[in-house]
């Protein structure tokens, strides 16, 4: 290497004091004689390994070429290339193995290759670590080609190579890349989804590597890595497409169930490390769809969920669902549910924007006819309180949801009706508290609806005209949730304003006085200086100057 | 088993009195005197005809098959109606075609012919002399009918019959004395006429010519003069007379008005004077007149005047009476008038806010749940029951919120007309007059006016005084801006401050009255100030406040006129602000919204603007960002705007709540260390807590919206207006039943505040009004606690449970349709009948083709019988003819071979 980079150089100076006047396209010429000249000599050493053991030197040479090491610099992929094809040439020819009993000196050969070998390897995983996009991705090709031959022809077996070789170290070289999104990108769709066996050890050391607790970033690469593989194999599906010719003899790699074993796995450490808030909401999110039907046993994922619902605030809420479904289908036993769900109901929760899905769950919760009427009371009496509280879009979907629950527990129609024997002069104090937590304790039954009788006088005449409902014959059977969830500012909005082709129906009526004054004291003298018109309230407390 | 054929007969016979007790001779003899016999003739045959019709089996049609058992839902008609008998109805067909279609076909390809409708001609129960005789008695009848009392002309246009040149009238012979010679010439050139040879015809009132034999006039008897008769012609003779004294009266009254005319010019000759331009003051006088008798003394024909006199005073008959006015009414009553206006207007506002004229509106929001919809019927319906408790606690609000009467008229440019125009609440209706009666405000007196009113008032807006200084400084006229661009155009070289000027000359120069595009263009001119508005307050120079109140005023007062136009405008601003900048609004947004609950009653139950953009109010509130002081200012000028807008109707605002006690959480010097209360906190990104100990208090700037140096400061005043907010608004919902709920988180954070400020962070005179809210929010708490009783919402009357008794139709009828769908029962009913018409008109369409082919083969039988005849005849003839030949020739030979 030495002497041709001396005579690159040579040439180079010698030639720069007489082109310094030359236009660049001269200089890129010479450059490309330059590499012509480096691929040709590259060229010429690979195939003299090929030719004879004696060139063996020669890997050492090109191994020196290839510039591993120096972080941000370009990799000399050629070399890497050529060198990928030697050890692929060496180990197909069992080059790489030491035949039993073999000479001395045949022994000191394999072990100086395998010496080689590890160093080109440690070369090209530090490439896919620190290098650049492309480099990373070329040296990722070559790793896994490298991984592919020694996994094929090497002796000790391939799962050697797959779990505790050189996949492992090629896949914790791909986590840790730096900038590697790219290269990630590359790694799951080329590798991890093409084919069913590297999917395989990808779950496996997804878990391994999770074991330990890691950093969030990490976490986070191992989400998007494990949430990428979304479609989980059915149980008939049989496993065609493998990197590894030979992972066809292994039975696990065929075997649904091994997959989904490994896959669960890796989702079970991942969701047993130190997951932060937003990790959390995350796969909360999308646990029914992608990470459940991985998993053979379900139940496997109760701590995650009750910790989850134990947090709080919308991660409770994401959490409810997944929950919801163990409870009801593999027999969870959650202590406390109702005292939970209670407990979720605060300040937040009508302005999340989770409500619309809480609201349907909390409807299935609510809908057996056998929860005490007490509980429901409860349930009935804070949202109300809530309400007062709540943006118009919560409120037309609370009223029609506590209307439902009167229907069905007529009992708890004394919050809306209750003839008093003898009126106290001093009043009737709320006997709900809101405080306790426990809604079998609140004695909101024995309280009124007072927050949905002041909801009957809302500023928006058609959420007042809803909540006028409760005070009206209860004649209708129920009404359809699902109508009254999904409304918004945006959407009110746009339906009162229209898209403003159609001209008004009726004319708008218009105040049939003239104001004195809007922002100014115009004219105040002669009130007296009392301000008392319309518009006195703004005038008071802004100065419009 | 019944009796036999014969006993039958004999029993029907005697039932009907044919067989009876001999009579005595006696009796005989009184009945043929009497003429009884002859009707106990004819009542006798008709019994037989009866009995005889009876009688005759063959002439009832026996039934098809034996009948069926009867049960109830059988269509009886069958049973009912046994006895049809064919014979008679073919027969009564038959007739009846014989008269109708048999004639028809007779007539068929012949034209022309005489009708005879002489009377009785076709009546064969008559003699002929009978019918001569009610001839004769019909036309003396019809001689003697009077048309009019007044009709003098009737007898001569009769015609008379003659017979060889004579009258064949009775009287022609002893002619009255008085009868006009003109009637006997006429009678003679008509004798003399042609017509005298002829048959004389006669015109009877049908008009139909009659053909009168000539014997006829000649049978005529002569007899005397019937009493009628001689009464009549008395009448005719006094008649005439009348006429004639008519006559001589109006030639006298001629020749009199003649000389009347003279007797000016009599009079001239009398003085010695000549007369001074007598044609002209003639005419002057006929000008002075009425036209139909002046027409009459032009020398118009009396009929034509006469018309004209009719057709006037037929108008004369439609036109108003005229009305005693009202009289010019006193300050008090007019005061009184306006109270009552006011009182009528708030009631509509108050039944507005109530939501009960609103049924379409509430239809647009339930759509999808007709059951809610009903509901609110139901609802109305209640509501309907606690009007007058709301009109009671009016009467009490009406004083405190609106301004007293007599200063109302300050802002006489613009309200005093409109408000006596919009009195009616059908705004269309008066959108003319409205016009009309504004007319002049807009103009230069008005804008006197007003000038005047803010020089006695001191207080001089830029714009004036503007106007003062250079008062032609603007150009008079202005194009009426299309759009606003083009108005910005206009504006280029206006100053801001005399922007109002310009409005107002606009105004004025296009003024609906002047040009009947101008309504329009004033239409989109006002539409255009809404957008001005928002544009002039987004500007980064500030404009002047008065200005924009000047132009907000301005739209008020179009919007009178223009509802929709503004109203769109306004719709198309929140529009555009929901879409491209929900929760930033701009000054601009700020300044419609402020308009808005200026121009629009924002205490109505639905509003096409006030509800928008109180949602727009509230989703700011709700969504808004809370990291900057501006963005807390912003929320507090729209907090104050959406309390401003529910002022008199004090609907809840949630959004309101939660952003007040949220904001005065930030803004507190320390943080609550416990939930407060079930508001959503909202934390900005960086602390806005109040920190310095030394910032002084005052009052909000608008302009703050955009941020203030003096942070600390705007801090205080935020609080300070949050604080006071929070007072207003624990006022305005006191008598909500949740006021507890609603308000107790209010009052721990208000606690909260006091203690945390205690380091005299908030100047004194925040502390003291925070004292003061607290006090009243413990007031009213404790108040709304004492006065809190349970739910009693549903007193109503129990639902009747539901029945499952079918629909029970009393006095069933199984032939009767029972559908209780209208249109396809009456379909079905006119399916039928037509069925039954077609069916009907097929048959005797059969019938007629039959009747047609049995006449022409009659026909043709008899046509070929005749034929037969006739030539039986001459075969006779010729035979006879022939032997008769025969036989001569017979005897010749004879008598030859006797020769011989």
């Amino acid at each position: 290497m030495a002497p041709t980079g001396d005579g690159a150089k040579g040439s180079k100076k010698r030639k720069n004091p007489k082109d310094s006047g030359v236009p660049s396209s001269k200089r890129r010429a010479v450059a490309e004689n330059q590499s012509e000249d480096a691929m040709a000599k590259i060229q010429e050493l690979e195939e003299q390994i090929s030719e004879s053991r004696k060139y063996y030197n020669n890997i050492a040479i090109l191994l020196s070429m290839l510039p591993a090491g120096q972080a941000g610099g370009k990799p000399n992929l050629a070399v890497a290339v050529a060198l990928c094809r030697v050890f692929c040439r060496l180990i197909a020819g069992g080059n790489l193995s030491e035949p039993r009993g073999a000479a001395e000196n045949e022994k000191v050969i394999v072990a100086w290759l395998k010496e080689r070998c590890q160093e080109y390897q440690k070369a090209l995983l530090d490439i896919v670590r620190n290098a650049d996009a492309s480099s990373q991705i070329t040296a990722l090709t070559l790793s896994m080609r490298l991984v592919n031959e020694r996994a094929t022809n090497m002796p000790e077996g391939d799962i050697y190579v797959w779990t505790f070789g050189l996949f492992k170290a090629v896949f914790e070289a791909v986590v840790e890349a730096q900038d590697g999104e790219a290269l990630r990108a590359e790694f799951l769709t080329n590798f991890v989804k093409a084919y069913d066996d590297v999917r395989y050890f990808t779950f496996h050391h997804v878990s391994e590597y999770a074991a330990t607790p890691r950093t969030s970033e990490t976490l986070q690469v191992l989400i998007s890595m494990l949430s990428e593989c979304d479609t989980a194999p059915t149980p008939e599906h049989e496993f065609e497409s493998f990197y590894n010719k030979n992972a066809q003899k292994n039975k696990k790699l065929v075997s649904v169930n091994a997959h989904k074993k490994r896959a669960q796995e890796a989702w079970l450490a991942i969701l047993r490390n130190n997951l932060s808030q937003s990790q959390r909401k995350a796969l909360l999110r999308i646990m029914s769809h992608t990470i459940e039907p991985w998993f053979s046993r379900p139940e496997l994922l109760m701590d995650f969920l009750t910790d989850s619902y134990d947090v709080g605030g919308a991660t409770s809420l994401l959490a409810l669902s997944g929950l919801f479904y163990l409870i009801q289908e593999k027999n969870l036993d959650y202590p406390q549910f109702y005292t939970k769900l209670y407990s979720l109901l605060d300040a937040d929760l009508l302005h999340s924007k989770h409500r619309s899905r809480f609201f349907r769950l909390m409807n299935t919760f609510l809908a057996s006819t056998h929860l005490p009427a007490m509980l429901v009371a409860s349930f009935i009496k804070r949202l109300s309180r809530l309400a007062l509280n709540a943006p118009p879009a919560a409120i037309v979907a609370i009223v029609p949801w506590v209307y439902n629950l009167f229907k069905e527990h007529p009992t708890c129609t004394f919050m809306l009706h209750r003839v008093v024997r003898d009126d106290p002069a001093t009043g009737f104090p709320d006997p709900f508290d809101p405080f306790e937590p426990d809604p079998t304790r609140t004695s909101a039954i024995d309280s009124s609806l007072w927050e949905l009788e002041t909801l009957q006088s809302h500023y928006h005449p058609n959420v007042a005209s809803i909540a006028r409902i409760i005070s009206e014959q209860f004649t209708k059977q129920s009404y359809n949730l699902e109508d009254f969830l999904d409304y918004t500012y945006q959407g009110m909005l746009h339906a009162e304003l229209g898209t403003g082709e159609k001209p008004l129906k009726k004319l708008p009526v218009v105040e049939y006085q003239i104001p004195k004054r809007i922002f100014t004291d115009r004219g105040l003298e002669e009130d007296g200086g009392v301000d008392a018109g319309p518009g006195s309230l703004v005038r008071a407390l802004w100065d419009f100057a | 088993m019944p009796p036999s054929q014969l006993k039958q007969l004999k029993a029907s016979l005697r039932d009907s009195g044919v067989l009876g007790p001999q009579q005595s001779k006696k009796q005989k003899r009184q009945n043929a005197q009497s003429g009884a016999n002859v009707q106990n003739r004819i009542k006798r045959n008709a019994a037989l005809q009866a009995i005889r019709d009876r009688f005759n089996p063959f002439e009832i049609k026996a039934p098809a098959s034996r009948g069926k058992f009867d049960v109830t839902t059988r269509d009886n008609k069958g049973a009912t109606a046994p006895r049809v008998r064919p014979g008679v109805t073919k027969s009564l067909g038959e007739e009846r075609r014989r008269a109708t279609l048999l004639q028809e076909m007779n007539k068929k390809n012949k034209t022309g012919g005489i009708l005879d409708r002489r009377f009785g001609e076709n009546d064969p129960t008559m003699t002929p002399e009978e019918r001569a005789a009610e001839r004769f008695a019909r036309e003396s009848q019809r001689k003697l009918r009077k048309d009019s009392m007044f009709n003098l002309e009737e007898d001569e246009e009769e015609f008379q019959l003659t017979h060889g040149g004579q009258s064949l009238t009775f009287d022609g012979v002893n002619l009255d004395d008085f009868q006009d010679r003109e009637l006997e010439e006429d009678d003679d050139e008509m004798s003399d006429g042609e017509m005298s040879r002829k048959r004389k015809r006669i015109f009877n009132e049908d008009g139909e010519l009659e053909e009168v034999p000539e014997k006829e006039g000649d049978e005529q008897p002569d007899r005397k003069k019937s009493k009628n008769e001689v009464m009549k012609e008395l009448i005719a003779k006094s008649k005439f007379y009348k006429h004639e004294r008519q006559q001589a009266k109006e030639d006298d009254d001629d020749l009199r008005e003649e000389l009347d005319k003279e007797l000016p010019d009599l009079f001239a000759m009398l003085r010695g004077v000549p007369a001074p331009a007598k044609p002209a003051n003639d005419k002057k006088d006929l000008e002075s007149m009425n036209p139909e008798r002046a027409a009459l003394i032009e020398g118009n024909s009396k009929e034509h005047a006469d018309k004209e006199y009719d057709q006037q005073l037929k108008q004369l008959t439609f036109d108003k009476r005229s009305k005693p006015t009202d009289r010019t009414k006193t300050e008090e009553e007019k005061a009184e008038e306006e109270a009552q206006r006011l009182k009528t207007l708030e009631e509509e506002r108050l039944r507005r806010m109530r939501g009960e004229e609103l049924d379409d509106s509430d239809e647009e929001q339930e759509d999808k749940e007709e059951e809610e919809e009903e509901e609110d019927d139901d609802d109305d319906g209640s509501d309907d029951e606690s009007i007058p408790d709301d009109a009671l606690a009016f009467g009490l609000r009406q004083t405190t919120t609106r301004p007293e009467l007599g200063v109302e008229d300050e802002d006489d440019f613009i309200i005093d007309d409109d408000l006596v125009e919009t009195r009616s609440d059908v705004s269309l209706s008066f959108i003319e007059s409205d016009e009309d009666m504004s007319g002049e405000e807009p103009g230069e007196s008005s804008e006197e006016e007003e000038e005047e009113d803010e020089l006695i008032n001191g207080f001089t807006t830029p714009a004036q005084g503007d106007e003062d200084a250079n008062p032609s400084g603007i150009a008079f006229t202005f194009p009426c801006p299309e759009d606003h661009e083009s108005f910005l155009q206009i504006l280029e070289k206006v100053a801001v401050e005399d922007l109002p000027t310009v409005i107002q000359r606009i105004r004025a120069l296009h003024h609906p009255r002047l040009h009947s595009d101008n309504k329009a263009k004033l239409g989109r001119f006002s539409a255009i100030l809404v957008q001005h508005v928002a544009y002039l307050a987004n500007q980064p120079e500030h404009p002047p406040f008065a200005i924009l109140e000047n132009i907000l005023r301005h739209i008020h007062s179009m919007s009178k006129v223009y509802p929709d136009k503004v109203a769109m405008a306004f719709r198309d601003h929140l529009r555009e602000m929901s879409i491209s900048r929900p929760l930033n609004p701009l000054p601009g947004d700020l300044i419609i919204l402020t308009g808005v609950s200026t121009i629009f009653p924002t205490s109505d139950h639905f509003h096409a603007v006030a509800t928008p953009a109180h949602l727009s109010i509230a989703r700011y509130l709700e969504q808004g960002s809370v990291d900057t002081l501006a963005d807390i200012s912003i929320g507090a000028y729209a907090a104050s705007l959406c309390l401003q807008y529910q002022m008199i109707s004090k609907r809840y605002i949630p959004e309101f709540m939660n952003y007040v006690l949220n904001a005065l959480c930030n803004l507190s010097p320390e943080e609550p260390s416990k939930s407060l209360g079930f508001f959503p906190l909202r934390k900005p990104q960086e602390s806005l807590r109040l920190t310095s100990k030394s910032a002084k208090h005052r009052k909000m700037q608008f302009w703050d919206i955009l941020g203030s140096e003096s942070k600390e400061e705007l801090k205080v005043a935020l609080i300070a207006t949050f604080v006071s907010l929070l007072n207003s608004a624990a006022e305005l919902w006191a008598a909500k039943s949740a006021f507890a709920e609603i308000f107790t988180p209010a009052l721990r954070l208000l606690k909260h505040l006091k203690k945390s400020s205690k380091g005299k962070q908030l100047p004194s005179d925040v502390q003291d009004s925070l004292q003061v809210t607290l006090d009243k929010l413990e007031q009213l708490l404790s108040q709304a606690r004492s006065n809190r009783r349970p739910l009693l919402l549903h007193n109503h009357r129990p639902l009747a449970i539901k029945t499952s008794i079918p629909k029970f139709e009393e006095n069933f009828n199984p032939d009767k349709h029972y559908d209780p769908d209208r249109e396809r029962a009456e379909s079905n009913r006119l399916r039928a009948e037509y069925k039954r018409e077609h069916k009907g008109a097929m048959r005797e369409l059969r019938k007629d083709a039959n009747f047609i082919a049995r006449e022409k083969l009659r026909e043709k039988k008899e046509r070929d019988a005749e034929y037969e005849k006739k030539y039986k005849r001459l075969v006779a003839e010729i035979q006879n003819e022939e032997g008769r030949e025969a036989n001569a020739y017979e005897r010749e030979r004879k008598m030859r071979k006797g020769k011989r």
